[in-house]
């Protein structure tokens, strides 16, 4: 069984993503994000999600332990939110406060079609949104994969290590490819 | 997937480690706490004392209604009326979270009578994970505070015990349907019940309007679904708001309050679209409820928010 884990950065959606990830046949757990890395890691998991939490936490300079996990990560890892803002900023991108929030019902569209955490997924599809602050500047050395009306990073990769972010939310029941990308992050963590 | 079966067949063993003496649970007659009740019930038997209280705040001929079921259920049953309690201590209160904190403790307290009357050590609760998860902790913030996490006062004699904490309701539902429970299909109804529907007051006039809304929304709404005119909602009901407007009665100007009819979509309350329903629907209610409800509400709006932004009770 792949083994992937849930850093809870204290999102309300947090328990979503752990039940997306059961849901699908992987075996998962809550994790605080106050957990070190050698903690999480001596389970030998496949796969890291790191969720979403309050306005502002992920502009911060440091999420929990989300920085170590992200320094020494050779696994897949799945940024969502504030996940994805920390993960931008960790490595020398920007997350500033959003001009314009998007909270509910927003449409998506892909950019890089063929990557494949969006195997399968249309062009413009339907996605969940809750943020109040977003990425504004992509890192260096991660492309851009989609975007919205409102907010320009929606998905964003790394293009040497396997980690991609998120500012929408694919665990949500209303977004409606939500758990096929999740289908597809499993497969990343399987292939290494 | 979540699986039913195995988790009932994993529950019950562990409920018998847990729950060393008599345990009392909050009885709503709700989804949760009924899948809760059966489950303990197969767990400890007699030991349990299922404890209904009737707050004031519920649906029409609801608390009657729950007590049939307990006596259905072969259950060891305690029947509580503290709806002049409830409304007392509502009084003059119009701050959500201080309702819900309320009616919370007030919850508790009642629990904490009746446990030591029986002589019971632990309260069982249905509760579920958005419960938990709005009620916010340290790493959280609070959405709403669920009365039975948020509302828990601080200094409490009963150790809990929330054998579905890890679930969703389309989780308990399909556990109710594994255990036949006539309930499984039921709509979500809050805690706080209709205090909660209330925006401002929860005065024992006001509760009277929006009893009588909510039970037209959902007659209505039952027929049109019966009817196959629509879909099932997740859930339907009405809202009273503080707001007033004019209208023109039989030539006659009255000016009353108006009620919001709230519909939505929904797998596991966490996100929710709200309901686009055929406007012949929509129009019976409309119209059933300000001719039912006269000078008192002369207005009816429909509320076509998702969550989020918002939530689906309005407080």
């Amino acid at each position: 069984m792949v083994k992937i884990y849930v850093i809870d950065n204290g999102g309300q959606w947090t328990h979503r993503e752990w039940r997306t990830l059961r849901d699908i046949d992987v075996e998962t757990k809550i994790i605080p994000n106050t957990a070190s890395f050698d903690e999480i890691f001596k389970d030998s998991i496949d796969g890291l999600v790191l969720s979403g939490g309050a306005p502002r936490v992920g502009l911060e300079s440091k999420l929990g332990n989300c920085a170590e996990y992200l320094e020494k990560a050779e696994f897949p890892v799945l940024g969502i939110c504030a996940g994805h803002q920390f993960m931008a900023q960790f490595f020398g991108g920007e997350a500033r406060p959003s001009k314009i929030p998007e909270f509910g019902k927003i449409e998506l569209t892909l950019l890089k079609e063929e990557d494949i955490l969006f195997e399968g997924v249309p062009k413009r599809s339907i996605v969940w949104e809750s943020h109040n602050d977003e990425v504004t500047k992509l890192p260096e050395g991660f492309e851009l994969l989609a975007e919205s009306e409102s907010c320009k990073i929606q998905a964003m990769k790394h293009k040497n290590r396997p980690f991609y972010g998120l500012q929408f939310h694919p665990e949500v029941e209303h977004t409606e490819f939500g758990e096929h990308i999740f289908r597809n992050f499993v497969k990343i963590c399987t292939k290494k | 997937m979540f699986d039913a079966d195995k988790f009932i067949e994993e529950t019950i063993p562990k409920l018998k480690e847990e729950i060393k003496g008599k345990a009392l649970i909050a009885f709503s007659g709700g989804v949760d706490s009924t899948v809760c009740t059966a489950l303990v019930n197969k767990a400890i038997g007699e030991r349990l004392v299922a404890v209904h209280v009737d707050t004031g705040y519920m649906r029409k001929d609801e608390s009657k209604e729950v007590k049939k079921m307990m006596e259905k259920m072969g259950l060891n049953f305690r029947f509580i009326d503290a709806s002049k309690d409830f409304y007392k201590a509502l009084k003059g209160i119009e701050d959500p979270e201080k309702k819900r904190k309320i009616i919370g403790e007030k919850f508790i307290r009642i629990f904490e009578k009746a446990a030591e009357k029986e002589n019971v050590e632990y309260l069982v609760q249905g509760t579920i994970a958005p419960d938990w998860i709005e009620s916010g902790d340290s790493l959280r913030d609070t959405i709403k505070s669920h009365h039975n996490v948020g509302g828990l006062p601080k200094n409490m004699k009963l150790t809990l015990v929330e054998p579905l904490r890890d679930l969703y309701k389309d989780e308990v539902r399909k556990v109710a349907r594994k255990l036949r429970l006539p309930v499984s299909e039921r709509q979500p109804f809050p805690g706080p019940g209709l205090a909660v529907r209330i925006v401002g007051e929860a005065t024992p006039e006001r509760t009277k309007i929006v009893r009588e809304a909510c039970d037209i929304v959902e007659k209505e709404i039952e027929n049109a679904v019966e009817k196959g005119l629509m879909e099932k909602p997740w859930q339907y009901f009405a809202v009273l708001l503080p707001v007033k407007s004019v209208g023109v009665h039989g030539d006659k100007r009255v000016y009353g309050n108006v009620i919001a009819v709230r519909e939505v979509q929904s797998v596991d309350a966490m996100t929710c679209t709200y309901s686009k329903i055929p406007h012949e629907v929509i129009d019976r209610i409309s119209t059933r409820i300000t001719n039912t409800l006269k000078e008192k509400i002369n207005r009816v709006v429909y509320d076509i928010t998702n969550k989020p932004p918002s939530t689906v009770e309005w407080e």
